[in-house]
């Protein structure tokens, strides 16, 4: 377990180094400089050499990686190049909490759905209901979000011109606004978790220890619930992290659709005004919650499945 | 192509496949409209005999846009696996016959990647170069940079897989005569390893492009894909969400061609793992 646990850690601290460093990397080769471009067409040499002092660019690249870890380590992201001298944190801390929530919900009821279904589709494989949620769960797995985005403001707008009651097509504050968002968001997770959940327990329902349960007598609940459902959701455990990654760069696009004021938002307004810090803040701080997300996911994986522990 | 006839459903997919990008290529020849051509009579037309499809906020006609968004869709996928093939394919094989040093590098290289979820890294990288090489050769250079870094997010996958059958292959017997019978490490490559991973490559090339469409639409709609006076499939889908209650056809035919799209390359993927 401690060589298992040790092992992890050091992968972790990798992908964190491969993270900042790349994030780094591409913020350090961008275009254009930001100095003048905060200055505008002032022309000064002395006010220039403050500035790119205060903002670390006139230190070797090595130097300026360092002061960006620690900075990170320490929660500064660095500085807004648009709005001078604001702290990039400033300017996404109202939206990372939504954006949070927003997922949250959204990975919440893909599991609460995407789970029974799946489930449900196993216990009679080719019946009715498990042709139609196949296709169903292909269909939504598949269609990027942003375009069922789309079906499902259409039937808004139809529902509003034919005088039926429908939720509104974007905005934030008010709970009906959380509904079409989190819809879209949850799509596609709840496909890959419920065709996930099927073939899970398609292969499980087939194994010796099941035939075993029904020969001594025990109820179909008994037998799906305390005997095939616990192995089955060994893989779907492990499948929580990539779920994670899908919410997290499906919210860049549900956020711009839906004008939900999250990080995806923030974002993609700072890619409108070259605002490379926040940009690259954000890519940080959504590749970490994945990172993490898949840290705790395989923490859970072990305490699950003691089949890992002695490898 | 054989194989194929023998799945209906890959089949069709295939065939719907051919017709898109028959549409995307061939369309312009017979739906003579200048796509970037702003009709201000007709804004947010809905289909009429002039526009079949209708216009968008600016009077532009939307069958045209269509053939010129799917024509950026179908070229970034056929870069970007090209990429994947040549690149990622190559430096699987290399990283998987060789191994030492060139597999420690390689996979290092593709594990430092892949630690980014899905296209978190390209969208920073066509968002933070838009500026300079997005601007490059009248909408050339922003298809390179699109193109080039979902290539680079991509290509690590194709790595891993091709590394994994190399790795399997190379400690076959026959390759073990081979080489007992003097044959050189190209001339096993290239007679005995090559040859068996043509299927893998080209099922998880095939695999890949419905990710790639998608990729692409999303960089669209951030505005981080084809500029005007092209255009990408996401790019009219969230531009045409700003109208939507003024005219909701405007969202479909976009998310229709892209739907369609990806479903028919994912169908065709799947079909050809199948039968391999």
């Amino acid at each position: 377990m401690a060589r298992f646990v040790a092992r992890r850690l050091f992968s972790l601290i990798f992908v964190l180094f491969s993270i900042t460093f790349l994030t780094f990397l591409v913020g350090y080769l961008a275009p254009g400089d930001p100095i003048q471009a905060m200055m505008g067409s002032r022309r000064d040499p002395k006010i220039y050499a403050r500035l790119q002092h205060e903002y670390g660019l006139d230190r070797p690249f090595t130097e300026q990686y360092a002061a960006y870890i620690s900075g990170v380590l320490q929660g500064d992201l660095g500085k807004s190049y648009r709005f001078a001298g604001r702290p990039v944190w400033d300017l996404i801390k109202t939206g990372a909490p939504v954006s949070a929530e927003l997922g949250l919900t959204a990975l919440g009821i893909s599991l609460l759905v995407g789970v029974p279904v799946g489930m449900l589709a196993a216990i009679r494989a080719d019946g009715l209901f498990d042709r139609l949620s196949t296709v169903g769960m292909l269909l939504i797995y598949s269609v990027p979000g942003f375009v069922i985005a789309g079906v499902l403001q259409i039937m808004q707008v139809i529902a509003y011109q034919n005088k039926l009651p429908s939720l509104p097509t974007s905005g934030w504050g008010r709970p009906e606004h959380w509904v079409l968002p989190v819809l879209v968001l949850a799509a596609a997770t709840t496909g890959y978790l419920a065709t996930l959940t099927r073939s899970s327990m398609l292969e499980v329902l087939g194994q010796d220890y099941v035939r075993t349960a029904r020969a001594k007598g025990a109820s179909q609940a008994r037998v799906m619930f305390h005997h095939a459902l616990r192995n089955a959701l060994i893989p779907i455990v492990t499948v929580l992290g990539p779920s994670v990654a899908f919410v997290v760069v499906g919210s860049f696009a549900v956020e711009n659709v839906f004008r939900v004021p999250g990080i995806g938002f923030v974002a993609v307004q700072a890619i409108g005004t070259r605002d490379y810090p926040v940009i690259q803040s954000v890519t940080l701080i959504l590749a970490a919650a994945v990172v993490v997300m898949n840290l705790i996911t395989d923490m859970a994986y072990t305490v699950l499945d003691p089949r890992i522990r002695t490898r | 192509m054989r194989r194929l006839k023998k799945n209906p459903v890959a089949f069709a997919a295939l065939i719907v496949l051919a017709a898109m990008c028959v549409f995307a290529v061939l369309g312009p020849w017979l739906h003579r409209v200048d796509p970037a051509l702003q009709d201000v009579d007709n804004l947010r037309a809905f289909p009429s005999a002039l526009h079949p499809l209708g216009t968008d906020d600016r009077g532009r006609d939307t069958l045209a846009r269509l053939m010129i968004g799917l024509r950026v869709s179908l070229l970034v996928a056929v870069a970007v696996e090209a990429f994947n093939v040549v690149v990622g394919a190559g430096l699987g094989l290399a990283a998987g016959y060789f191994g030492g040093a060139v597999d420690f590098v390689v996979s290092r290289l593709a594990d430092m990647l892949f630690a980014f979820p899905g296209i978190l890294l390209a969208i920073l990288i066509s968002a933070v170069f838009g500026s300079s090489i997005g601007t490059l050769g009248d909408g050339a250079g922003r298809l390179l940079l699109v193109s080039g870094s979902l290539a680079l997010v991509g290509w690590p996958l194709m790595a891993r897989y091709v590394r994994g059958q190399t790795l399997a292959l190379r400690e076959r017997p026959w390759i073990d005569g081979s080489r007992a019978l003097g044959a050189s490490d190209v001339a096993i490559l290239l007679r005995h390893i090559l040859p068996n991973l043509g299927n893998l490559v080209i099922v998880s090339a095939t695999l890949d492009v419905a990710g790639v469409v998608v990729s692409e639409a999303t960089l669209g709609l951030l505005g981080l894909s084809a500029q005007p006076p092209q255009t990408s499939l996401g790019k009219m889908i969230v531009e045409a969400f700003g109208y939507i209650t003024l005219n909701w056809t405007q969202v479909f035919w976009p998310s229709l061609a892209l739907s369609v799209l990806v479903l028919a390359v994912s169908f065709l993927g799947d079909g050809l793992r199948e039968k391999v």
